[in-house]
């Protein structure tokens, strides 16, 4: 067989196994757990949850 | 959360009892003034370029429907003007865009400064030479002829150069993020700048270092031009969405876990849609099949991407009358899925049969380009600039003028050409009509096509003035300290508030 | 998701699959394939294009063509490409080895190309369409392109045998003539090539058009 076609077989296995893999190992190390805290990301103690900001149209300049 | 770094450093230059807050609120300053620079050069020049892509685009548009228009000029033939507008906006608009965004959103998100600005903005530099450099080439008549890839080969080192230095400088900025959690945001950044030169890369070596064979050109031709959409484009205009619809209206992404759905789903199908625009064409079955199945396999990283920005957007919509970034980037979101759900569609094979070849596909196109990405962009501008100047924005009518002008342009635009488009098609399906009648056909649409450009050419005219004057007011003396949006930040006013 | 090296291992196997998927594998399936000989007449095809045809490949590339002009022929009853007469079978992988680059094109703001040499192979009609379209096809989008041809006065020896012969409006001032520079004829040589009707194993001629 040549070797082109064991690297196209070879990737076809590998490629999803190692998908898998990282999967079930950020699964169990806990990399998706903290969704909650990651989603507060963009904000800070300057532009707290709460506070809307670039509101500089219309009658509402503040 | 630590913030050494940037405390340090001020601390050293502001002797004196500071408190905690003071620190904080300066950091932000600090990181969005290290960016200054290589971002406001990134969005002059990628504006300047829009002006001349717009002036473009509007030649083309009248040319197609009023051939004898400027026919004299070779350098402007349709073939070559149509080119250079494309070239124009994509790599000279909508790139640059692309990056001034992405730094300074990678510099906010990983909460440290960038470091040695200098660099970004001799990437700049770099840049700029090698899209003059390559738009001339076109306009000399040296176009490779390979759709998305013109520009001819002593251009695209230069860029390449640039590119390799925006990915390295994204991730140092990243391995030295003082934040190490990681937001939705930066995973769509970090994609984008290792896979473009990836890209960008194999299409040089294989479509114009050392062509392949045949049609595998045309295969490698549309995995990179798809790609440049959907690995480039795309991640950086929804890291902009999923940071500005939080960050303006004051709550946080409806579920962070859709959000790592969207982005895996995104990385692993949208990459295999590119055979999806030689559907009916010389390449073998399996191809064209694979890329329609994953064509419709993207429903699942737009619906969900859709569902979240809508549900996050739920109950806030009445912040879209005071805030024209929300208003730009919410447009953009609802247009990315629609171009999405139309991108499906016309992969279908059945679809394609009346769709292909016509006017629906140069609508779809500017639905995904402009109505999406470009859209995303400005929003993204508005947000970045005053933070960055440390200026507002002088003028609140200019504003509308671009937003109304743009989006009242590129809904006509992209409702009109798509509905004639698919006239066309199903006209051209039918050999009892002459070729000459599909033509005919399609010249009133095309003139309203030009009325569109129009409406898009006046939204540009009118932020390239609002932003020519806050860069002018940037140089220009306070006259009164800057309040209204950047509250947090006086210690930039040297009025001392 | 805040692991780096795993996002970036995440990112390389999700661009390597298609890579390898629509990047590679076309290129070891395609990348070798070579003309056909007909074992009964030892035609081959498809032949290599002449000096003067590839030349005209460069200009048709140069002044973007492609942006208007498809080159591909779809199958019988998917579209009506055969129905209007644009080939005898729909074009195969084959039919495109020897150019560069591939212009397959994407729109149909004109028609199909790629057996224009077969639908018209008239040098006169050519000049004509291309100096200026209106002159063959009324109502035409297509751009002239006079600077494909050279404006000037007849000769002591009378007018060149190969100026345009034009009417009315499209002709020139009184004492002049237009004649083809070498682009042009280049071109046009270059489309009288455009020819994919060879019958092929893995696209066989209808035998009721084959001659």
């Amino acid at each position: 067989m040549p070797v082109i076609t064991l690297i196209l077989l070879g990737s076809i296995v590998l490629l999803p196994a190692a998908a898998l893999l990282s999967l079930r190992w950020a699964s169990r190390s806990g990399q998706l757990g903290r969704f909650d805290r990651a989603a507060l990301l963009p904000f800070d103690e300057e532009e707290p949850v709460g506070r809307a900001t670039d509101q500089i149209l219309g009658d509402n300049r503040r | 959360m630590s913030s050494t770094t940037a405390s340090k450093t001020l601390q050293a230059i502001l002797p004196g009892d500071f408190s905690n807050e003071d620190f904080r609120r300066a950091k932000l300053a600090e990181i969005d003034a290290s960016c200054r620079t290589p971002v406001l050069f990134f969005f002059v020049s990628g504006l300047l370029w829009l002006l001349a892509g717009t002036l473009f685009a509007l030649v083309a548009s009248i040319k197609l429907h009023t051939p004898g228009f400027l026919a004299g000029w070779e350098s402007l033939t349709f073939g070559i003007v149509r080119t250079v507008h494309l070239n124009t906006v994509v790599y000279g608009f909508c790139s640059q865009a692309a990056v001034g965004v992405a730094i300074w959103l990678m510099c906010r998100l990983c909460r440290v400064p960038l470091v040695a600005p200098g660099i970004v903005t001799v990437a700049n530099l770099f840049y700029n030479v090698g899209v003059t450099v390559g738009i001339g080439g076109i306009l000399a008549g040296d176009s490779t002829g390979i759709e998305w890839l013109e520009m001819p080969r002593y251009a695209t080192p230069i860029l390449f150069v640039s590119y390799a230095l925006i990915a390295v400088w994204t991730i140092i900025t990243f391995r030295l993020r003082a934040e190490r959690h990681l937001y939705v945001s930066q995973w769509y950044l970090l994609a984008a700048v290792l896979w473009f030169p990836w890209l960008y890369g194999t299409a040089q070596v294989m479509l114009i270092v050392e062509p392949v064979r045949g049609v595998v050109q045309a295969a490698v031709n549309w995995w990179f031009a798809h790609n440049v959409l959907g690995l480039w484009f795309t991640p950086i205009g929804l890291a902009a969405i999923y940071y500005f619809i939080p960050k303006v209206i004051g709550r946080p992404i409806h579920s962070y876990y859709l959000s790592v759905l969207g982005f895996w789903s995104l990385a692993l199908f949208y990459n295999w849609n590119g055979m999806h625009h030689l559907v009916g064409g010389p390449l073998p079955a399996w191809m064209i099949t694979v890329s329609i199945v994953a064509s419709v396999m993207m429903l699942i990283p737009v619906l969900t991407v859709a569902i979240n920005h809508h549900s996050t957007m739920i109950g806030h919509f009445g912040k879209l009358r005071h805030s024209p970034t929300l208003r730009f980037i919410v447009f953009g979101a609802v247009s990315y899925t629609l171009a999405s759900l139309q991108g499906v569609l016309s992969a279908l094979r059945s679809f394609s049969e009346v769709a292909h070849f016509t006017h629906h596909t140069v609508a779809h196109a500017h639905l995904g380009m402009y109505a999406f990405f470009a859209m995303v962009m400005f929003g993204s501008m508005y947000y970045i600039l005053p933070r960055i100047t440390g200026r507002e924005w002088p003028s609140n009518a200019l504003i509308s003028v671009h937003f109304w002008g743009v989006a009242i342009g590129i809904v006509l635009y992209v409702v009109v050409l798509s509905a004639a488009g698919l006239q066309q098609g199903r006209m051209m399906n039918d050999p009892t009509v002459k070729f000459l009648d599909v033509v005919k056909f399609t010249i009133p649409y095309l003139q309203i096509r030009t009325v569109s450009g129009l409406l898009l050419a006046l939204g540009h005219a009118a932020f390239v003035v609002n932003f020519g004057w806050l860069l002018v007011r940037m140089f220009a003396p306070y006259r009164k300290p800057v309040v209204s949006i950047l509250a947090g930040a006086e210690i930039a006013s040297p009025s001392g508030k | 998701m805040s692991y780096g090296p795993l996002l970036f291992l995440g990112i390389l196997f999700t661009l390597a699959s298609s890579w390898v998927g629509l990047v590679l594998m076309p290129q070891r399936q395609l990348g070798a394939l070579g003309q056909h000989t007909d074992t009964n007449t030892a035609a081959v095809y498809p032949q290599a294009r002449a000096g003067e045809a590839q030349q005209g490949a460069e200009h048709y590339r140069a002044l973007g063509c492609v942006y208007c002009h498809t080159q591909q022929v779809r199958p019988e009853g998917y579209g009506a490409d055969i129905a209007r007469g644009w080939g005898r079978r729909r074009t195969v992988s084959r039919d495109y080895i020897h150019d560069k680059p591939v212009m397959l094109g994407t729109m149909r703001t004109g028609p199909d190309l790629t057996n224009i040499g077969e639908r018209q192979s008239d040098y006169s009609w050519h000049y004509k369409h291309l100096y200026n379209p209106q002159i063959t096809s009324a109502g035409s989008v297509m751009p002239p392109y006079p600077f494909l041809f050279e404006t000037r006065p007849i000769g002591p020896m009378g007018p060149s045998t190969n100026a345009l012969a034009l009417e009315g409006a499209f002709a020139p001032a009184p004492g002049h003539e237009v004649v083809p520079t070498l682009r042009a004829r280049q071109l046009v040589e270059y489309l009288r090539s455009l020819k994919s009707s060879g019958d092929l194993p893995e696209a066989p001629v209808k035998k009721e058009e084959a001659q």
